[in-house]
């Protein structure tokens, strides 16, 4: 075991390999505000990627409705039942990592879902938690009837708990930006890294016998395209780029704006010590608690700071910058009422109003002869 | 050639084969257990990568236009792979779009495309693929031994055994020469007085005979389903109908002047989607606002519209105007997908919308909150109502003298004076006859103490109501010196709602009465930022017109109509043809006298008649009353003796009341052709199924555009090859007028597709764009070639985004109505014999817990309805026929002491079927990619064989209604509704056709539906007589037709089963004044998808019974329930996890 820096814990934690970070690091930012579920990110993949025999249950995107969904069953409870009662202290995680808590002769705190558990995929699905409705109701912010929308893809995390599990070194992180892999070649089906993903979203192929998982559509990050569950997303819910450690931050970087300097968008169960790299903006509805069990302890800020959303263009406007294009948007930038996404060299790649305009043409248009009405 | 010798056919035959995996694993040099120090840091041999890489790779991509009816319309690329489409994605060019000014969308509009798009991949290739066309056995045997028939008329019953024959393959030249004898056989078979004998003996009632007027062409109905989606190949079957005329000038030996056409089915309003209230306040077709609006309102109601599920690519602009500040609002009979994007989330009782705004608007008038400046320049409320008559008074009675001059933006036709065409008609025009009839109004001025005539010229600015006394009766002096007392509308109604205070509101609707007050009063402080989204929830209840009218009522007391940032819209289907208003010039061509030459426009005449499918769906009856007639003369439908229609599942495979159309009115009609390319259940019920392309294979290219966002998109011809035997929807229309001019040896028929013969069916689409008011300047070969690159024009509206009413109150112009206000009074007779003169409530008619249908409302003088004893009925007389001109009042006092007239048989539970994500109606829910996402119950590797797919319907309850009936979360149940029609008249004595029809489904334990009430989702494909013998017959158990692969998602029934068909008098009158369907010129009314039905199927009252437990092969619990992960069987851990306690992330400080 090595000593690491984990920032999402504010703490140094163990790992099974020493701290190595890449070049450049695979993140996104994902806003379940704006999340709809309508799975079209999963579909996307899945016709992408996943359309082979052995590959039918498999979801390298997904989306659960929480808290009652799970892919596969029970994925999160099982662990944080196992992981026990951990506790924050001023943003330091207290508690044990699941690199920490695994047993002896083990190295990662992990489990093995049965075939089954992944069965329905939807389970759960706008099921809400509370107490069940009787008759009418009228919900505020937060509201105690409740459910949210969680798309989940691999975390490409700094410390990835497969790649530390696997027996034969076949997982690996990509130097070039951080996007971890299974070598189809090496692998043998051993399985370890299924039972050591906290996020399970490493899958077994009984076909081929080696295990499979989310690449980042690496073969369209390298030409500098977003992957499919982006450009895809019609919630406009996605962001990819690249996110830096905390002391580089750049605020002309989308993601590290959200990430380290509005602190908008927080990692999933930090708890876990994985540095995960998908960044979700927690929905504003929830009661707290719950969030804070699966986001950490920055779950307050980034609400106040989401909803003040309406006075911040500069916040607003980014969020509506989501979505606009296939190419990954490395720079930033806000002008007026106008945001403007840039490669790294400045040279624009889109722009979009802050609001759409509205457009009132002439009720006679005289060039064409003919009246142009709302009410043809 | 790849590195390592594999070729790109032998990668796909082994991607394909095998999968990807095991082509990586066998092409991938396996290489020994090198020490890999740090895979964090360095990897030795990444040359397996390329795998993915080459994987990713395609040969070309080319863009097609998906278009089912859910008003996106989706320009999306198709990217393609040896030939095949291996994925489809957005072409995000939609922010490249302009109009023919160069303004230009913004690239928020992308991406467009949703997961049923992406998985059309799978469908295009799919097994229900119609390969070629299909004709049933008996019906092929029928017409090749020369369509015998009975004394009465009927066809041997043996030869149509509909849904369980077998399936003969045809040409397509073949189908069209069978479908035409049929027409023609048919079209002669009714025509004449002999015809019409025939009609008789089968049943009909006279009145629906004689609307056949001796022709035997108006018997045959055709359907181009939503045809804005497919202006040519889709309404090209309305040209068809057209054409029939033809035929009845050979049959009957008519000339051109006398011939008949077809009929045509209407659309919008056969699909529960036109909100009939709308044309009954503004006059017009309906009021909407494209949904990028909300980027403009401060607070924006969501009601009975669960927007983020059915409206996904525009769902971005509510959560993003929500992030911006504003205000969501979100009213359901649940906490639905949308409630969890609210600021304000209200749930519901389903069916009382009427109630509820009638609620908000009391609040608003009780405490005098209202925008008085806009009640006195746009609405009718000042307008005085005599209380002798309940008729408005009129400014000749007080005043004397003529109707007064128009010239607001508006003409009066000379009689006999021809109407420009509709995209060229810029004022309004009003026949002079109707001019006549309506007069002008009288308001009461308060300063001077006395009437004043009003104008419908006297509309926004150029109103010249001052000081109008709103509230109190006031005494008129007529002009022949009798006196009359009179009301204000407002203060009519302002009576009226008052019975709707926030207390009674809540025992009504559920809706807590602080949370009524405090709507309420924050949309009216406001006035004019407030967009109303109304949803089809609301408008599949009976009473959706009272609906329409109260909450136009909330809005215009709050100044929201006609604003970009204040609105109303409704949101239900792709409808308003009218955006290429110039379509007559294509669907209305005389085919007497086509024009031939591409250059220049057609000579249009309409020969065909519409008329609304809900006769046929009601077994062909009007409503009938005792000894009254509901349905209004112009409304009378004719018998359907042939059906052929495109572009539809709705019309009959997922029709409402599917089971007793299947059972009852199948049998009566004698042939049902359908095009199609995927089998759906109407294939299934088919006699004659053409086989057409899909949006992949189109070669002629078509139009269409959306009434939620400001786009025309064009469906480009593909480059890519036909899969199998199909042919365009258009050639197959061409190919049938080709049989029929065989038959006939009228050339015309034949001549009337000539462009598409000739493969330029752009002739037609320029002839309607030129033609049409918001379309005009384009050229179609530029759309096309736009299109073909993935980016779409813009709509010639007044306005971006589009907002129905702006013209009215940026231009004074005069709504669409006899006083060219907005109306909440209704004074034709029709609407005062119903107690509906008033915007009131009704109860639900089936969906209620209380006597259904009734009127609620105090004792009020304008209220006044014929009852039950004026039709000669007893009163007690429940029957749903009967219910349906049912007018009793009663206050909500009496209402609520009364029960369902099943309540104590056990039928308890509200059922209610809407939309959600998973479909675009029907579409494409049977891929199993998109059935394995639907809900809780999807498993693609079906672990309990019962599941008749790899998903399957299932009901939601409220956990404790369903414990009290010991139905366990996961369980099968059955579901009966009203057993005096439900699943279909007669099932008791008919246990063959009973035994597909009885619904059987999963039941969910749901907490976010209130008690009492339940819900199914509309989308899932029901059981077929095919569905449940292969269930029965076949190894994998799948509840799939041997025959013809169809699909089904339940073992038995479908939504449908609990769903019948309802007719309402206020649906069917002679006299409401709206808008023709194209242009501007006014007339009175049925007009399809304007003022016709709209049935209800939203309305329905269940009994619930367990079948069979829920656990694998009917053991024990349901999985999920046992692991303890099930809402109701929590674990103590998913206690812990659901409370948020497995981890304190606050800091141990606990917030809210």
């Amino acid at each position: 075991m090595a000593r690491v820096r984990n920032w999402q814990i504010g703490r140094e934690m163990s790992y099974w390999y020493p701290e190595a970070r890449p070049e450049r690091q695979f993140a996104a930012v994902f806003d379940t505000n704006k999340c709809i579920s309508c799975q079209t990110c999963t579909v996307a993949c899945k016709t992408t990627w996943t359309s082979g025999k052995g590959q039918e249950y498999m979801l390298w995107n997904n989306v659960e409705t929480k808290p009652y969904g799970f892919y596969p069953l029970g994925w999160d409870l099982q662990l944080l039942e196992k992981l026990g009662g951990q506790s924050w202290k001023d943003g330091r995680y207290e508690g044990s990592t699941l690199f920490e808590a695994a047993a002896a002769g083990e190295r990662v705190l992990g489990w093995r879902p049965e075939e089954i558990d992944y069965a329905h995929p939807n389970v759960g699905e706008d099921d809400c938690a509370g107490p069940p409705i009787e008759t009418g109701a009228d919900l505020e912010l937060p509201h105690d009837r409740w459910f949210f929308y969680l798309a989940r893809i691999c975390n490409h995390c700094t410390y990835p708990a497969c790649l530390a599990s696997c027996p034969r070194a076949s997982i690996y992180k990509r130097p070039e930006d951080g996007i971890v892999l299974i070598d189809q070649g090496r692998c043998r089906g051993y399985q370890e890294c299924v039972k050591a993903c906290p996020y399970k979203k490493v899958f077994f192929n009984p076909m081929t016998g080696t295990s499979e998982k989310c690449i980042a559509c690496f073969p369209k990050f390298e030409m500098g395209l977003q992957p499919q569950c982006f450009v895809n997303c019609i919630g406009k819910i996605r962001f990819a780029g690249h996110v830096s450690t905390p002391e580089n931050a750049r605020a002309d970087n989308p993601i590290d704006y959200l990430v380290h300097v509005r602190k908008v968008a927080l990692p999933l169960y930090p708890q876990f010590g994985l540095e995960p790299n998908v960044y979700y903006v927690p929905p504003i509805h929830v009661p707290r608690r719950f969030l804070h069990q699966m986001f950490g302890p920055g779950v307050d800020a980034a609400i106040e700071t989401y909803r003040g959303a309406a006075d911040d263009a500069n916040l607003a406007g980014l969020f509506c910058l989501f979505g606009a294009t296939e190419r990954v948007v490395p720079r930033w930038k806000r002008s007026g009422d106008t945001v403007i996404g840039m490669e790294e060299d400045g040279t624009e790649i889109v722009r979009v109003p802050l609001r759409e305009p509205v457009f009132v043409r002439q009720a006679f248009d005289a060039t064409h002869r003919v009246t142009r009405t709302n009410t043809p | 050639m790849r590195p390592d010798g594999i070729t790109r056919r032998q990668f796909l035959e082994a991607a394909s084969a095998l999968g990807f995996g095991a082509f990586v694993a066998s092409a991938t040099s396996a290489w020994g257990l090198d020490a890999i120090e740090n895979p964090l840091a360095r990897y030795p041999d990444r040359g397996w990568e390329d795998a993915y890489r080459d994987l990713w790779k395609y040969d070309s991509k080319f863009t097609f236009l998906c278009a089912p009816n859910d008003t996106h319309n989706c320009i999306l690329n198709a990217y393609v792979r040896s030939g095949v489409i291996t994925r489809i994605g957005p072409t995000m060019r939609y922010g490249e779009a302009t109009d023919l000014e160069g303004n230009r969308a913004s690239h928020r509009w992308d991406p467009r495309v949703c997961q049923k798009g992406l998985a059309l991949t799978r469908r295009f290739y799919g097994d229900r693929r119609l390969r070629h066309c299909m004709v049933r056995a008996g019906f092929k045997k029928w017409v090749e031994s020369g369509f015998p028939r009975g004394t009465d008329g009927r066809p041997p019953q043996e030869l149509f055994d509909r849904a369980r024959d077998e399936w003969v393959r045809a040409t397509h030249e073949e189908a069209a020469a069978i479908v035409a004898a049929a027409l023609e056989n048919i079209a002669t078979t009714y025509s004449g007085e002999a015809g019409q004998r025939l009609l008789r003996a089968q049943g009909y009632q006279d009145e629906v005979v004689a609307a056949t007027k001796g022709a035997g062409t108006q018997t045959l109905k055709f359907r181009g389903g939503m045809p804005l989606l497919g202006m040519t190949r889709v309404f090209g079957m309305y040209r068809l109908a057209n054409s029939m005329a033809l035929l009845d000038a050979k049959v009957r030996g008519v000339s051109a002047d006398q011939a008949l056409g077809a009929r045509g089915f209407d659309n919008y309003s056969w699909h529960t989607d036109l909100p009939p209230g709308h044309p009954m306040v503004t006059g017009q077709q309906t009021v909407e606002f494209d949904l990028n609006a909300v980027e403009h309102c401060r607070t924006l109601v969501v009601w009975g519209m669960n927007w983020i599920t059915t409206k996904m690519p525009d769902a971005h602009w509510l959560t993003e105007a929500r992030l911006k500040g504003t205000r969501i609002v979100v009213i359901a009979c649940e906490y639905s997908a949308t409630s969890s994007k609210a600021d304000d989330a209200i749930v519901v009782r389903p069916g009382t919308t009427p109630a509820l705004a009638l609620g908000l608007a009391h609040v608003v008038m009780r405490d005098r909150l209202y925008d008085a400046d806009y009640v006195r320049r746009w609405t009718d409320l000042p307008i005085l109502v005599r209380l002798d008559t309940l008729k408005y008074l009129r400014a000749a009675d007080v005043f004397g003298g003529e109707a007064a001059a128009l010239a607001n933006q508006t003409r009066v036709l000379a009689a006999g004076e021809k109407a420009p065409p509709p995209g060229r008609q810029d004022e309004m025009l009003i026949p002079t006859a109707l001019r006549t009839e309506w007069g002008d109004y009288v308001w009461w001025d308060d300063t001077a103490g006395a009437p004043r005539p009003l104008t419908r010229d006297q509309v926004g600015a150029r109103s010249a109501v001052g000081n109008p006394r709103l509230e109190g009766a006031v005494t008129v002096t007529l002009r022949d010196g009798r006196t009359v007392r009179c009301r204000p509308v407002f203060d009519l109604v302002r009576e009226y709602a008052a019975h709707f205070d926030p207390k009674t509101v809540e025992e009504m609707t559920w809706a807590p009465a602080a949370a009524v007050e405090r709507l309420a009063r924050d949309i009216a402080a406001h006035p004019g930022t407030t967009l109303f989204a109304i949803g089809m929830g609301p408008n599949q209840f009976f009473n959706n017109d009272n609906k329409d009218r109260d909450i136009f009522l909330l809005a215009a007391l709050t100044g929201n109509v006609g604003k970009v940032s204040g609105n109303v819209g409704s949101y239900a289907g792709n409808y308003r043809v009218a955006l290429f208003n110039g379509v007559p010039q294509y669907i209305n061509e005389n085919p007497f006298d086509l024009e031939l030459d591409p250059a220049k426009p057609a000579r249009p005449k309409q020969y065909w008649r519409a008329e609304s499918a809900h006769y046929y769906n009601h077994e062909h009856h009007v409503l009938r009353v005792g000894n009254r007639l509901l349905t209004g003369q112009g409304h009378i439908p004719t018998p359907s003796k042939s059906m052929w229609f495109a572009n539809a599942n709705s019309i009959l495979g997922n029709v409402k009341w599917h089971y007793n159309t299947v059972v009852n009115v199948l049998p009566t009609i004698e042939m049902i052709a359908v095009n199609e390319w995927w089998w759906s259940t109407s294939c299934e019920w088919a006699d004659v199924v053409f086989a057409v392309d899909s949006w992949a294979e189109l070669k002629h290219p078509d139009i269409s555009a959306s009434v939620t966002n400001p786009f025309i998109t064009v469906f480009p011809e593909t480059p890519l090859r036909r899969v199998f035997d199909t042919r365009g929807d258009i050639e197959v229309l061409a190919l049938v007028g080709q049989a029929l001019a065989e038959r006939t040896g009228d050339a015309r028929f034949r001549d009337c597709w000539k462009f598409v013969d000739e493969r330029r069916v752009d002739v037609y689409l320029q002839r309607i764009i030129d033609a049409s008011a918001c379309v005009a300047g384009y050229d179609f070969n530029d759309l096309h070639a736009k299109a073909k690159e993935g980016v779409p024009a813009l709509l010639e509206n007044r306005t971006y985004p589009k907002s129905v009413g702006y013209e009215q109150v940026t231009d004074s112009r005069p709504w669409y109505t006899k006083s060219g206000r907005l109306e909440f009074y209704r004074d034709e007779d029709e609407f005062i014999e119903a107690g509906e003169n008033l915007p009131v409530h009704r109860e639900p008619i089936d969906s209620t817990f209380y006597e259904p249908n009734v009127i609620v409302a105090p004792p009020h003088e304008a209220l006044r309805p014929k009852g039950p004893r004026d039709y000669g009925v007893p009163e007690s007389d429940l029957s749903c026929e009967t219910r349906q001109g049912r007018n009793v009042v009663k206050t909500w006092a009496e209402t609520k002491a009364t029960r369902h007239p099943l309540a104590a048989d056990g039928y308890r539970f509200v059922f209610h079927t809407p939309k959600y994500r998973h479909g675009a109606h029907t579409m494409p829910i049977d891929t199993d990619m998109i059935a394995m996402l639907f809900g809780p119950f999807g498993d693609i590797y079906r672990h309990d064989k019962r599941m008749p797919f790899v998903a399957e319907g299932y009901v939601d309850m409220n956990p404790a209604d369903a414990r009290e009936l010991g139905v366990e979360d996961g369980d099968y149940v059955w579901i009966d509704s009203d057993p005096s029609d439900r699943p279909f008249r007669g099932w008791q004595k008919n246990a063959r056709d009973y035994k597909f029809s009885r619904l059987l489904c999963r039941a969910r334990y749901y907490p976010g539906t209130p008690r009492g009430i339940t819900r199914m989702w509309f989308n899932m494909y029901g059981a077929t007589p095919g569905s449940v013998e292969g269930q029965a017959s076949r190894a994998d158990g799948l509840a799939k037709n041997p025959r013809t692969n169809y699909q089904a998602m339940f073992r038995s029934g479908s939504h449908q089963s609990a769903t019948r068909g309802w007719l309402k008098p206020t649906w069917m009158t002679d006299s409401l004044v709206r808008k023709e369907l194209f242009g501007q010129q006014l007339g009175k009314g049925f007009l399809p998808d304007v003022h016709c039905p709209t049935g209800a199927p939203r309305e329905s009252i269940v009994k619930i019974t367990k079948a069979e437990p829920g656990g694998l092969e009917g053991v024990g619990l349901w999985r999920p329930a046992k692991l303890g992960l099930r809402p109701g069987y929590e674990t103590e851990g998913m206690k812990r996890y659901l409370a948020g306690e497995l981890a304190g992330g606050g800091d141990g400080k606990e917030k809210a």
